[in-house]
Formats: structure tokens, C-alpha cells, sequence
């Protein structure tokens, strides 16, 4: 009753948020040459085309009248779900709008307009270092609902990563310690990547859209050092 | 000025509350002065467990929206010199607490007490979160399950982000793991997690172990903190928490199970 109440006036709050975001950056502007290359991308890491949200980028692009509908229509129709178009011209700006999407400034303007406001930088306790190349090490537990990623690169944790904790790296993953949450290797679809722990306990192990759930590995290899890598399209995991 | 302790746990039912009343009435008996500080708005119990549910008037609430003072507030403990107590309201929800009015109580608070024990709601809402946020020492309360470790486990994250110190990029909260109904006999079985276990998940210091007791619940429903009866494990086991966190070293009792003798094996004698 008294819920009911309090709560009567607000029937939303507003938040900000930082979701992870694919885009897609076209580099063609012809719908059928997409579409083709789609199809061959869906036959190598078919996990990801499961209505992933998308932004398209058309910031690479230089042409004044976009074919944004049949654009969005090819993306549906092979599970992508166009969100926001990010860059071109005004002419691409009205038409995202007439078709329900969002609509992003280019990044460079982005970066701009993002300086004006005060950042607030999250203080993190557990060391944490950018390496050259865009990898990553991370020294301290990951616990359980926390997620490290390194989007551009390697990623190296020294300690644990516990259960309900996930770990995404475009590269390789390397846990000195208990893997016992999620690790995915090669998010963005890089298929000569590893992940090496010492103790293997995981919910989840990924490459490249390729998973096991821990259900499906087999029980000899628990708790043991192993690396996991991709064959043919194939996890497999090997003891080291 | 006053340490302030948030006991906390993410899974409810695990033994905050009790962990809570017992640890402030050990400190206060100890000479400190103490105030624990129920944050459950909403569905308070620390009032019950500590025994004094008849004396309240006003509570957190009130205080903080500028209905009473603090020292109307406060109910100052009838068995133990040094100990009081600040009710959370039962007709209010968690909305009701905020950041401010916390940091304003607290601040007040500090100046004349040694200890400030935080009794955290469950879960890693509002309630938990304001709880935990101006903390400098954390007492994480788990039980020897695995649900309980996955949960303690996010409330640590959640301390080393969301609290006043990570966000200012102070020294971090200071944590420590506190284990309650650990039953040894039911870990040589297997039912439990044993210690080794849940220390080497949660990887932060042990500064208690409680084992499961048929006293805590009597002391519950009495109304009485578990550590007035030193004659129990329970509340020799809270006694020796006690003297950790005030830095002493005590070495850990209660974690092996007791070898029975023959008629106790015989006749199932109970703890």
C-alpha cells in the first residue's frame, strides 16, 4: 500500500548507461554485397547472430543518399537489429529518424562533446594496466558480477576470476589462477586465439562465438592447467 | 572519532543481524562506545534481536527527513554500559533512506562514538548500497554454501567500487570475512563448504568463525546478543571476533569437529 504510494509519481527514473555496443562499419554502400558477406560471416561464429543489437557506422562512407531501409531490412533478416546510425550526412540523420533509429554525431565530434562533461572515473582498487597493443593485465580477484574486458587486445589476469564474473578479450585470455566464471576469447571474431588458465573450473569458455558450458567439458580436465583453442570450428580442450 | 563497520552479506538469512547485535554488544562490553545502526527499512529486526522493540519511538527514518533528533532516536542498550541502538522504521521502504541524511547521521554520530556498527539489509539495492557506502572496515557475513560464497563474493565487488573510499580513491574499504552456522561435523560429510574452501574463494582474512549453535537462536528469540552468554561456543566464538577486530591475536576455535566419546556415540548426545 504505502509502495503504491511513494512510487505513484514515478513511473520510470531515467539512468545512464554504458552498454557494450556492436557496430558495424560499412565500407559499401550496396545492400547486395552486404547481404553477401553476412552469410559467410553467420557460418563462422553463428552465436553472435542472435538479434544482436547493431549500430551502423557511415562515417567511411561517402555517399549523400544511403539506402538505409533495405540496409536495415538485410541486417533483420540475418539477425541484426539496427539500433542508431552513427555518421554521414543530414540527409542520412532525417532518414534514420523517419525509420525509428537513433542517430550518433561521427566519433571525432563524439569525442568533442564528450570532453565538455566531467568524467567520473570509477576508482578501481585491483592494479590494472594497459599494455602496447591494446592488451590488458588485470591484477586482483574478478568477483562475481564484475566483467574485465580487453576490447582491443590480450587480456592477462593475475588471480582469480570467480564464479558469476566474466572475462571477454578480442584476443587471448590468460588467467594465472582459478578460471571459475565466464572467459570469452576473440569477441570480435579473431579465430587464432587461446584461453590458458591454471585451474579450470569455468561456467563458460568461448572463442570466437564457439562455446563449451561447463556441463559439456570433460570432468578429468577440471581443476587442472589447460589452454583452449579453435579447430575447424571445433573448442577443444587441451591439458597443458 | 568512530570506526564505522558495515556488516553485510548480499543473501539474506545468513546472520547479519545477529552477527550485528552480537559484535556491538561485544565492543561496547569491551568499553567502547557503540551505536548499531539497523539500515532494513522497511523490515527491521535489530530492535527484536537486541531486545529492546518496546522502547522504540522514533527511528532512522525520522531522523533523517528531520522529524526527531538523533538523540531522540537512539535507545541506549538496558543491559550493556556503552551500547545503543538506532531502529530502522517498519512502515517506510528503502526509498526513504538517502545518501545525504546517511552522511549527515553519520558524521554526527562519529564525533561521539568509537564504533559505528551498520546492519546492512540483504540484497545489492539502495538499502545495501547505503549501508556500505561510507563504511571504512566491512564485516562480509557468509555462510558455508555456495550460494552464500557467490553472493558474498558480489557484495565484495561492490565494496571495492561503490563505496565513499573507492570512489574518492582513498584507502579501500578494509574487509573481513566473517563465517557463521559452520557445522564441522556436516563439513567432514560433505554438506558444507569448509573453510579452506570458502577463505581460498573469497580470498580476504577470516576474522571469525561462528559455529552453528542452538544459542544463537535462543538468544534471538530472547531478545538478548549471543555474546552475554559466554558459556555458549557462539558467544565465545563472537567474543574472540571481537578481540580480532580490535586488532589482538586469537587463535580460531570451533572449526574441527569434536571426536565423541563411546556413550555419546552410543546414546547421539546433542550439542
Amino acid at each position: 500500500m504505502s509502495l503504491n504510494m511513494d512510487r505513484e509519481n514515478t513511473a520510470f527514473t531515467f539512468k545512464g548507461g554504458m552498454l557494450p555496443m556492436t557496430v558495424m562499419e560499412l565500407s559499401s554502400a550496396d545492400p547486395e554485397e552486404i547481404r553477401a558477406q553476412l552469410v559467410s560471416k553467420i557460418s563462422q561464429s553463428p552465436a553472435f547472430f542472435q538479434h544482436t543489437p547493431v549500430v551502423l557506422s557511415v562515417e567511411k562512407l561517402d555517399e549523400p543518399h544511403l539506402a538505409l531501409e533495405r540496409l536495415c531490412a538485410v541486417c533483420r533478416a540475418h539477425k541484426l537489429l539496427p539500433v542508431a546510425v552513427r555518421g554521414g550526412a543530414d540527409g542520412v540523420k532525417q532518414s534514420a529518424w523517419a525509420l525509428g533509429l537513433g542517430w550518433f554525431p561521427p566519433t571525432e565530434e563524439r569525442a568533442r562533446t564528450v570532453e565538455s562533461v566531467p568524467a567520473v572515473v570509477p576508482a578501481e582498487p585491483a592494479v590494472d594496466i594497459a599494455v602496447p597493443g591494446g592488451g590488458r593485465v588485470y591484477r586482483g580477484t574478478v568477483r562475481s558480477g564484475q566483467q574485465v574486458s580487453a576490447p582491443d587486445g590480450d587480456l592477462v589476469v593475475v588471480g582469480a576470476v570467480n564464479a558469476g564474473a566474466e572475462i571477454l578479450a578480442a584476443g587471448s585470455i590468460h588467467v594465472y589462477g582459478p578460471l571459475r566464471g565466464r572467459a570469452l576469447a576473440g569477441i570480435h571474431g579473431d579465430t587464432d586465439v587461446g584461453v590458458f588458465c591454471n585451474e579450470l573450473n569455468a561456467e563458460l569458455l568461448s572463442i570466437s562465438g564457439n562455446y563449451k558450458r561447463l556441463e559439456d567439458i570433460d570432468p578429468a580436465l577440471l581443476g587442472r592447467a589447460i589452454q583452449v583453442y579453435l579447430n575447424n570450428d571445433h573448442l577443444y580442450i587441451e591439458a597443458l | 572519532m568512530a570506526k564505522i563497520i558495515v556488516v553485510t552479506s548480499g543473501k539474506g538469512g545468513v546472520g547479519k543481524t545477529t552477527s550485528a547485535a552480537a559484535i556491538a554488544t561485544g565492543l561496547a562490553l569491551r568499553g567502547n562506545k557503540t551505536i548499531v545502526i539497523d539500515f532494513d527499512v522497511g523490515l527491521r529486526n535489530l530492535d527484536l534481536i537486541m531486545g529492546c522493540e518496546r522502547r522504540v519511538v522514533y527511528d532512522l527514518v525520522n531522523v533523517i527527513q528531520g522529524e526527531a533528533t538523533l538523540n531522540q532516536a537512539t535507545i541506549r542498550d538496558k543491559r550493556t554500559e556503552n551500547l545503543y541502538i538506532l531502529p530502522a522504521s517498519q512502515t517506510r521502504d528503502k526509498d526513504a533512506l538517502t545518501p545525504e541524511g546517511v552522511e549527515r547521521i553519520l558524521s554526527e554520530l562519529k564525533e561521539e562514538f568509537d564504533f559505528i556498527i551498520c546492519d546492512s539489509p540483504a540484497g545489492i539495492e539502495r538499502g545495501a548500497q547505503l549501508a556500505m557506502y561510507y563504511a571504512d572496515e566491512a564485516i562480509v557475513v557468509t555462510n558455508p554454501e555456495v550460494s552464500s560464497v557467490r553472493d558474498s563474493d558480489r557484495i565484495l565487488g561492490l565494496l571495492s567500487s561503490k563505496t565513499r573510499r573507492a570512489e574518492q580513491g582513498n584507502d579501500p574499504v578494509r574487509e573481513h570475512l566473517l563465517i557463521t552456522r559452520y557445522n564441522p561435523e556436516r563439513v567432514d560429510h560433505g554438506d558444507m563448504l569448509n573453510l579452506d574452501d570458502i577463505t581460498e574463494i573469497l580470498s580476504i582474512k577470516l576474522i571469525g568463525l561462528i559455529p552453528e549453535s542452538e544459542a544463537v537462536l535462543r538468544a534471538s528469540n530472547q531478545g538478548v546478543p549471543v555474546t552475554h552468554d559466554n558459556s555458549s561456543d557462539a558467544g565465545q566464538a563472537y567474543a574472540d571476533t571481537v578481540s580480532r577486530l580490535l586488532g589482538e591475536e586469537v587463535t580460531l576455535r570451533f572449526h574441527q569437529a569434536q571426536k565423541k566419546g563411546f556413550l555419546s556415540r552410543i546414546f547421539g548426545g546433542r550439542r
